[in-house]
C-alpha cells in the first residue's frame, strides 16, 4: 500500500524534461524587443485575469523602498536615502530607486552574498570563495562565464583563484559534485534517480544519474589544491534488473557527448596512473592534462543552445524566487513536466532574454524589481481565502538572509545621520567594505532561511539575553541610535527617528500611543525606557522579514 | 470627571499589558500555557498521541559518539580469535550475556532489550550519525529531522515552557547539533555550549526583570500588528519563538546539578558523562521529552580495549544509576532510553591492539517505556563478522523507537506535495523488542 | 680508561653499538604480549592473545610454535617467567598458572590470583619468587616453587585522578635482587624492598598519561615496562609521551631513566621518529645502553647510551613488540609482538 504511494521527487524523470529542456519560441512567446518588466507584468496579469483572481494593490512608497533596497543592496535603506526617494516626483521613482541601487557597490556585494548561500551552503565563510564572487559580481561578469569559472576550475592567481572552490569543497565526493551541481546550476535533483523505481522506464532516469556522474568520476585534487582530471575512467551501475551497465557522457537532455578518450596502451596507461599518483601525493608533481575533458564536455553541453534550457530557466527561476518569495517553478530543484511552472512561457521569455542578453543577472534583477507583481502590497487584509501563491497576486513576507539582518542591524543600531550620502562614492564605498567587515561576526548567530523556515528559539532568546545586543546594538553612546535619541526631547520626534531608523517609515497612531506610554514610565530613566522600547521594534518581526 | 486623555491612554496600555499575563511566570516555570492542552498539532493521529502527552513520555538517547565496540559492550565474543581478553558475564535476563565491562548494567537488564543485529553499511563517522540519528541516507534535496526532532514535534507541547529537545555532550568530538531539517526550526535542539548550559538561558544583569517581561509584551503587541493580515508560517514562528522566551529562561536552573542533593549527585558519580546523565534527568522530570548525552569518544582505532574499560566503566554506572532514579521516580515507565552510535568496530584487532570502525554487524540497547526488557534480538557469527539472524537496519530501529513511543512511523509528513514517512520506506519495526 | 689503551682502543670502546639490525622474522599465533627463554637462549616460550603458552626454537630453519600444554587460560596470556622447569604465566583471566616446561602439566593454578587482569609477571634474579601486577592495582609475590602467596602490596589509587578505572602494567625486580619496582597507567612508580614491602620510593612520571579533557573525555598511556640498571642504581621507566589525538599510539616513544634513591631524573628520552609505547627495556651489559621496544602500529627496537640517553642506533620492527629477551652478551634481541617476532642484533 505504501509502495504506490511513493511518489517521491522523481517520477518522471523521463518524459519529463521534455517541457524544460528547449526554449518555445515558436511565435507564442512576447516579442524578444519586449522589456522585462512588461513581459513579466503581460504574463502574471493574464494568469490572474483568466482566473479572476483578486489581488492587492501597491505596497505603500515607503515599503517598496525598503524591499527594494533589501533585494538590491542587501541591507535597509538610510535616512538619507529614505528623505530622497520621498522627495522624488511619482514617476520614474522606482526606476530611478532601481538603477541607483544597482550602481552602487552594495549590489555587487549582495549578489556575491546570495551566489555565495546558494553555491556553498555547507561551506559557508569561504574567504577565497566569496573573494572571487566580488570581484565577478562587481565586473558583472555573465552567469554562464561564471558556471565556466567555477565548473572548469583552473588553476589561476588572483581573484579567479577562488571559483575553484565550488568544487574543490566537493570534491572528496563525486556525487556531491554530481548532485550539487544538477541542483544548483541546472534546477534538476537528479540524486533519486540513483535508486527510486521509475513507473515507466526504470533505466533512463539510471542514466541519467550516471551520465552526469560520468562527466565528474575523473575529477580529483592534486598534492597541491589543483583540480584535476584522469585520463580514463568508467563509470559502471547495475540496473534494478541488476544488469551491469557502463554510464556514458549524458547530459539531462538525453543527449549523450561522445567518448573521445583515446586508446591508450598498458604500458602508456600505468605510466598515467603513475604521474597521477604522484601529484596527489607529492608537492612537487605536476597533473597531467589529458587532451579530453568530460568537465568541459558538460559545461560545453550545458551552454549549447539546444540544450541551455536548464542552465538559463535555473538562475531565473532562482532569482525569481528570491525576489518574489516563491519560484515559477517550485520546488526550486525539481524542474520537470511533472512539476510545470506557474507561468511556463513567462519562464521561458525569461530564460530565452537572459540568453540573448549574455547572461546578464543585472538586467533580470531590474526586470524584476520594476514590475507590478514586486510592488504590492504583502497584506491580505479581505475576510475571503487569499489567492494562491503562483499567482503573485500578493507579495510574499520573506525572512532576511543572516546577512541582510546583520548589515540591517548595524545601520538600524547606529545614529541615522552616521550614515554618508551614498552619492559621495569614494566614502560610501569605504563605509560599505567596513560594514561588511563588521557583520562577518554577526551572520554566524543567524540560519540562513530554506524551503520552510522557521525562527528558532535560540533566535529570540539571543535577541533577549546576549550581551552583544544589550552591549552592542542598544549602547547609548553618540555614534550610536541610542545616543541619538536620548537627545531628542520631543516624544513624537523621537519616535518618528526611532521608527524611521529601524523600520524605514514613521510610527501609526496606536503605535504612537503605545509608545508614549512606555517612554513615559516611571520605573526606569528615559534612556533606558527608550533603550527598551528600541529592542521592540529590533527584536520584532517587521524588522527581521522583508515585506 | 473624566481624565486626561493621556492618562487613558496610559490606562489602555496597562491593560493591555496586563492582559499578556502568560508572561508572568512563577519561578518553577510552569506557566498557564503549558497546562492548555487546546493547540495540539493538528497533523498528529490526535487519539494515541494525546494520551501520550498527558502521559508525559520522553526519550533519553545516550549517544555513544565514535562508535562503540559491541564486543566490549553488548555482544562479547570470549575466546573468539576477535573476542579481544574480556570474558562474558550472565545478567540479569535469562540466557543474556554482555561484556563483563558492563556489571551493574547487567544487573539491570530486566528493563532493557538489545538489538544485536544492526547492518548499516556506512562506516563513516559524518555518514554513520547522520544515518542512524534520521534513519535514512542523507538525501541532497531534503533535510530529514533526526529522532530528537520528530519526538520533540510528536511528544512535545506547542507552547511548553521547558524546551522540547535538549543536546548535551561531553567533549567535542561529540559534539553535533541535530537538525530538525523540515520540521523546521521550532524542533531544533536547545544545543548546549561548552560550559553546560545552553546559551543565553540567563538573563543580562543589566536588564530588570521588569524590563524583561514589559518590553517582551509591548514587542508583542506590536508584532501582533504586523502578523494579523499576513497568513505566514515564518512569521508565525518569530511569534512563537519569543513567547517561549520566559519559559525557556526559568528552565535553567534545570540544568544546575547544584540544585540536587549531594547524595544523589555522589550517586551519579564524578565524571562528566554522570552529571550529564543527572541533568537528563532532571529535564525528563520537568517535562523535557527528548534529551541526547553524547558521550565521545569511542573512536578506539588504537587501545581499544583500555578505552573501553575506561569509557564502558562510565557508561555502566551511570546509566545503571539514570535507570535505578528514573524507575525510583517512577519515570522508568513513561521513559525509553536508548543506547547507539554511528556504527560499531571490527573484530579484527589491530597492531595498537585498536579496533577500527565497522557497520556491518553491531549492537545497540534500548531500556523502559514500550520496551520488553531481558531480550536480545538477533544474531552475529561466532566470530562476529556477520549478522546471521535478525538483520536490522538503520530504518527498522528508527521505526522501532517510533514504535515503543506509540507513534505510527508510516505517518507522513508533507514537503509540498512529497511524503516523507516517519521511518524510511520498508521499514519495519521489530516486534520482538516492543512490550 | 686504561693507561694501555691506543687511541684506536678507546675509539672502538666509544663506539658502544653502532647498529641494530633485524636478522630474521616469522609469524607467531596472535598477539604476543610475554617471552621467556630456556636453557639455550633460542628456545622461546611466549604466552599469546589466543589463551596459550608455547615454545619455539628461534634459530630453526623455520620457527614452528609448538603448544607447551593441552591446557590453556581463559584469556590473553600477558605475563610469563621461567624458574628452572617450570613456567609460570599470568593472564587477563585473572590467574596464574605454574607449568612444567616440558610436559604442559599444571602444576599449581591460582584461579583469582588479581581480582581483574593481570597485566604483567617478573621473576626475582635467584628465581624463588614471581612477582604479579594487575587492573586491581594490587602488586602480589608468589613462591616460584610452590605457588603459595607470599605478599600483597597497594599503594595505588583504583581510579585515576579524572575518576576513571586505573592499570597497574609495569613490575620488575633490580638484578641483585633487593628491590621490586611497579609503574601504572598515571605515571607512579613504587620501589619496595622485595622482601618487607616497604615503600623505598615513589618516582613520578606523569607525562606517560595524557588525559584529554576537551576532545575525547578519557586518557591513554601509561607506564609500560621498567628495568633497573646492573648495579640496581638506576631504573629506567618507559611509555609514551603527550598524544595529540588519543584515538591513536601517536606520542613520542619516552623513556626517563631515574637515580631512584634520590629520585633524580639523569635525563629523558623523547623519540619523536619511531613513536608509540615502549613496552619493554633492558639495560645492555655493563650498563653502556639501553635497548627499548615497542611501537604503535608498527614497531621499533631503538638502542640509547645508558649514562646520557642519547640515541645510538635504531631500526623499524616488522610488528608492535611487545616484550623482548635480551642474550646475555647483549648482542642479539629476540622480541615478540603482533603476530610476529623477530630476532634483532646488536652491534
Amino acid at each position: 500500500m505504501l509502495m504506490t504511494r511513493r511518489i517521491c521527487c522523481v517520477l518522471l524523470l523521463v518524459d519529463a524534461l521534455f517541457g524544460f529542456d528547449s526554449f518555445a519560441d515558436d511565435g507564442t512567446l512576447l516579442p524578444a524587443a519586449t522589456s522585462v518588466r512588461d513581459a513579466i507584468d503581460h504574463y502574471v496579469q493574464r494568469a490572474i485575469a483568466e482566473h479572476g483572481v483578486p489581488a492587492v494593490g501597491y505596497a505603500s512608497d515607503e515599503t517598496i523602498l525598503r524591499r527594494t533596497t533589501l533585494d538590491l543592496a542587501g541591507r535597509i535603506p538610510t535616512k538619507k536615502e529614505q528623505e530622497w526617494y520621498a522627495a522624488l516626483t511619482a514617476t520614474q521613482r522606482r526606476e530611478q530607486l532601481v538603477d541607483r541601487l544597482l550602481n552602487l557597490p552594495d549590489a555587487a556585494y549582495h549578489l556575491a552574498n546570495e551566489i555565495d548561500s546558494h553555491l556553498l551552503s555547507n561551506s559557508p565563510h569561504n574567504g577565497e570563495f566569496r573573494e572571487y564572487l566580488l570581484w565577478a559580481t562587481t565586473e558583472k561578469r555573465p552567469w554562464d562565464q561564471m558556471f565556466r569559472d567555477m565548473l572548469l576550475a583552473k588553476p589561476a592567481e588572483g581573484p579567479l583563484k577562488g571559483a575553484t572552490q565550488f568544487l574543490r569543497t566537493r570534491i572528496r565526493e563525486v556525487d556531491d559534485l554530481t548532485n550539487d551541481t544538477a541542483i544548483l546550476f541546472l534546477g534538476i535533483n537528479v540524486s533519486c534517480a540513483k535508486c527510486h523505481d521509475h513507473p515507466l522506464v526504470e533505466d533512463w532516469k539510471q542514466d541519467h544519474f550516471y551520465g552526469m556522474k560520468a562527466f565528474f568520476s575523473r575529477t580529483y585534487q592534486t598534492k597541491k589544491n589543483v583540480v584535476a582530471e584522469k585520463f580514463f575512467d568508467e563509470v559502471k551501475f547495475k540496473t534494478t534488473e541488476g544488469e551491469d551497465k557502463l554510464a556514458s557522457f549524458m547530459f539531462l537532455t538525453g543527449d549523450v557527448v561522445p567518448d573521445a578518450t583515446p586508446e591508450f596502451s598498458d604500458q602508456v596507461r600505468k605510466e598515467l596512473d603513475e604521474k597521477i599518483r604522484k601529484a596527489e601525493r607529492e608537492d612537487d608533481s605536476e597533473a597531467p592534462v589529458p587532451d579530453f575533458s568530460p568537465r568541459l564536455q558538460l559545461v560545453d553541453i550545458a551552454l549549447q543552445e539546444d540544450s541551455a534550457a536548464f542552465f538559463a530557466k535555473n538562475i531565473v527561476n532562482r532569482i525569481w524566487a528570491r525576489m518574489l518569495g516563491r519560484g515559477l517553478v517550485s520546488p526550486l530543484d525539481q524542474m520537470h513536466s511533472g512539476n510545470p511552472a506557474s507561468h511556463p512561457e513567462l519562464l521561458d521569455w525569461l530564460a530565452r532574454d537572459l540568453k540573448q542578453h549574455g547572461y546578464d543577472l543585472n538586467r533580470l534583477v531590474r526586470g524584476v524589481a520594476l514590475c507590478e507583481a514586486y510592488a504590492r502590497d504583502s497584506e491580505w487584509t479581505s475576510t475571503d481565502e487569499p489567492p494562491g501563491e503562483e499567482y503573485f497576486a500578493v507579495a510574499r513576507t520573506r525572512p532576511l538572509t543572516p546577512r541582510q539582518l546583520s548589515l540591517s542591524l548595524q545601520i538600524a543600531a547606529a545614529s541615522p545621520d552616521k550614515w554618508p550620502d551614498t552619492d559621495a562614492r569614494d566614502q560610501w564605498i569605504q563605509t560599505r567594505e567596513s560594514l561588511e567587515n563588521q557583520t562577518n561576526g554577526w551572520v554566524r548567530e543567524f540560519e540562513q532561511p530554506k524551503e520552510g523556515f522557521q525562527v528558532a528559539v535560540d533566535e529570540a532568546l539571543f535577541f533577549s539575553n546576549n550581551a552583544r545586543i544589550h552591549d552592542d546594538v542598544l549602547r547609548d553612546s553618540g555614534d550610536r541610535l541610542i545616543g541619538h535619541l536620548k537627545g531628542i526631547e520631543d516624544d513624537d520626534e523621537l519616535l518618528t527617528a526611532l521608527w524611521r531608523g529601524v523600520l524605514s517609515r514613521g510610527p501609526v497612531d496606536d503605535e504612537r500611543e503605545a509608545a508614549v506610554a512606555w517612554l513615559q514610565r516611571d520605573t526606569e530613566e528615559r534612556v533606558e525606557n527608550i533603550r527598551q522600547l528600541s529592542w521592540t521594534l529590533l527584536a520584532g518581526p517587521e524588522f527581521r522579514f522583508n515585506h | 470627571m473624566s481624565e486626561p486623555a493621556e492618562f487613558q491612554h496610559r490606562r489602555r496600555i496597562q491593560r493591555d499589558l496586563s492582559r499578556r499575563g502568560f508572561l508572568t511566570t512563577t519561578a518553577a516555570g510552569a506557566t498557564a500555557m503549558a497546562a492548555d492542552m487546546g493547540q495540539i498539532n493538528a497533523l498528529q493521529s490526535a487519539a494515541v498521541t494525546q494520551q501520550l502527552k498527558q502521559q508525559g513520555t520522553r526519550v533519553i538517547l545516550l549517544w555513544l559518539a565514535g562508535g562503540a565496540s559491541q564486543f566490549e559492550t553488548w555482544d562479547p565474543k570470549p575466546g573468539a580469535k576477535t573476542g579481544g581478553p574480556f570474558s562474558a558475564i550472565p545478567t540479569s535476563a535469562n540466557g543474556v550475556h554482555i561484556s563483563e565491562l558492563l556489571p551493574e548494567l547487567a544487573r539491570r537488564m530486566q528493563h532493557t532489550a538489545i538489538i544485536r543485529s544492526l547492518n548499516t553499511k556506512v562506516a563513516d563517522h559524518g555518514g554513520g550519525a547522520s544515518l542512524m540519528e534520521t534513519g535514512r541516507l542523507r538525501d541532497p534535496g531534503l533535510d530529514f529531522p533526526d529522532l530528537g526532532a520528530v519526538v520533540a514535534r510528536e511528544l512535545g507541547r506547542l507552547d511548553s515552557s521547558v524546551p522540547d529537545y535538549v543536546s548535551l555532550y561531553t567533549s567535542t568530538e561529540g559534539r553535533r547539533k541535530g537538525t530538525s531539517g523540515i520540521l523546521g526550526a521550532r524542533y531544533a535542539p536547545m544545543f548546549l555550549s561548552d560550559n553546560m548550559i545552553p546559551l543565553n538561558l540567563a538573563q543580562l544583569d543589566a536588564v530588570s526583570t521588569v524590563d524583561h517581561k514589559d518590553r517582551a509584551a509591548l514587542r508583542d503587541v506590536f508584532a501582533k500588528q504586523f502578523s494579523k493580515h499576513r497568513n505566514n508560517a515564518a512569521v508565525d514562528s518569530h511569534m512563537s519563538a519569543y513567547q517561549r522566551v520566559r519559559g525557556l529562561m526559568a528552565s535553567e536552573q534545570l540544568f544546575n546539578v547544584e540544585n540536587e542533593p549531594a547524595d544523589v549527585r555522589a550517586r551519579y558519580g564524578p565524571t562528566q558523562f554522570g552529571e550529564q546523565c543527572l541533568i537528563a534527568r532532571r529535564l525528563c522530570e520537568a517535562g523535557v521529552p527528548f534529551v541526547k548525552v553524547a558521550r565521545a569518544w569511542w573512536d578506539s582505532h588504537g587501545q581499544n580495549f583500555e578505552t573501553h574499560q575506561e569509557l564502558c566503566a562510565d557508561l555502566d554506572h551511570s546509566m545503571s544509576v539514570l535507570l535505578d532514579d528514573l524507575n525510583e521516580r517512577g519515570l522508568l515507565e513513561n521513559t525509553l532510553v536508548l543506547t547507539l552510535g554511528e556504527f560499531g568496530r571490527t573484530p579484527r584487532i589491530n597492531a595498537s591492539l585498536g579496533r577500527d570502525h565497522f557497520a556491518n554487524a553491531w549492537s545497540c540497547s534500548l531500556s523502559g517505556y514500550g520496551v520488553r526488557g531481558g531480550v536480545a534480538y538477533g544474531k552475529t557469527d561466532a566470530e562476529g563478522n556477520t549478522v546471521v539472524d535478525g538483520e536490522a537496519s538503520s530504518a527498522d530501529l528508527f521505526a522501532t523507537v517510533l514504535q515503543a513511543l506509540g507513534i505510527d512511523h508510516e505517518h507522513e509528513y508533507m514537503v509540498g506535495s512529497r511524503p516523507i514517512p516517519m521511518a524510511d520506506f520498508g521499514a519495519s519495526p521489530i516486534d520482538e523488542v516492543l512490550a | 680508561m686504561d693507561e694501555t689503551d691506543t687511541p684506536a682502543d678507546t675509539a672502538a670502546e666509544q663506539a658502544v653499538v653502532s647498529s641494530v639490525k633485524i636478522s630474521r622474522s616469522f609469524a607467531l599465533p596472535g598477539a604476543v604480549f610475554c617471552v621467556t627463554e630456556g636453557d639455550e637462549q633460542s628456545q622461546l616460550y611466549f604466552g599469546s592473545s589466543d589463551f596459550g603458552i608455547y615454545r619455539i626454537d628461534s634459530d630453526a630453519e623455520k620457527p614452528a610454535p609448538e603448544p607447551v600444554s593441552d591446557s590453556r587460560h581463559e584469556s590473553y596470556v600477558t605475563g610469563l617467567v621461567r624458574s628452572g622447569d617450570t613456567l609460570v604465566s599470568g593472564s587477563y583471566d585473572g590467574s596464574l598458572i605454574w607449568w612444567d616446561a616440558a610436559s604442559g602439566d599444571v602444576r599449581h593454578r591460582v584461579a583469582s590470583a588479581h581480582e581483574k587482569w593481570i597485566r604483567r609477571l617478573a621473576i626475582s634474579p635467584d628465581g624463588s619468587t614471581v612477582a604479579s601486577v594487575g587492573d586491581d592495582m594490587k602488586t602480589r609475590v608468589w613462591n616460584a616453587k610452590t605457588a603459595d602467596a607470599i605478599a600483597t602490596w597497594g599503594g595505588y589509587e583504583l581510579t585515576t585522578p579524572h575518576g576513571y578505572p586505573s592499570m597497574l602494567y609495569a613490575v620488575a625486580f633490580s638484578p641483585d635482587g633487593k628491590w621490586l619496582a611497579t609503574g601504572n597507567r598515571t605515571g607512579k612508580v613504587v620501589i619496595r624492598d622485595g622482601a618487607t614491602g616497604r615503600v623505598e620510593a615513589t618516582l613520578e612520571a606523569p607525562v606517560m598519561y595524557t588525559w584529554d579533557p576537551k576532545a575525547r573525555r578519557h586518557s591513554i598511556g601509561g607506564i609500560r615496562s621498567l628495568a633497573f640498571s646492573s648495579d640496581s642504581q638506576l631504573l629506567a621507566v618507559g611509555g609514551m609521551g603527550l598524544v595529540g589525538n588519543i584515538d591513536h599510539l601517536g606520542g613520542a616513544s619516552r623513556i626517563e631513566v631515574f637515580d631512584w634513591q634520590s629520585g633524580k631524573q639523569r635525563y629523558e628520552i623523547e623519540d619523536t621518529k619511531l613513536k608509540g609505547l615502549v613496552e619493554q627495556l633492558k639495560f645492555g651489559p655493563d650498563d653502556e645502553w639501553l635497548v627499548a621496544a615497542g611501537g604503535d602500529n608498527g614497531g621499533f627496537v631503538s638502542v640509547y647510551d645508558g649514562a646520557e640517553g642519547t640515541l645510538l642506533a635504531q631500526e623499524k620492527a616488522p610488528m608492535h613488540v611487545f616484550d623482548f629477551q635480551l642474550s646475555d652478551d647483549g648482542s642479539k634481541l629476540r622480541a615478540v609482538g603482533f603476530e610476529r617476532a623477530s630476532v634483532v642484533e646488536i652491534a
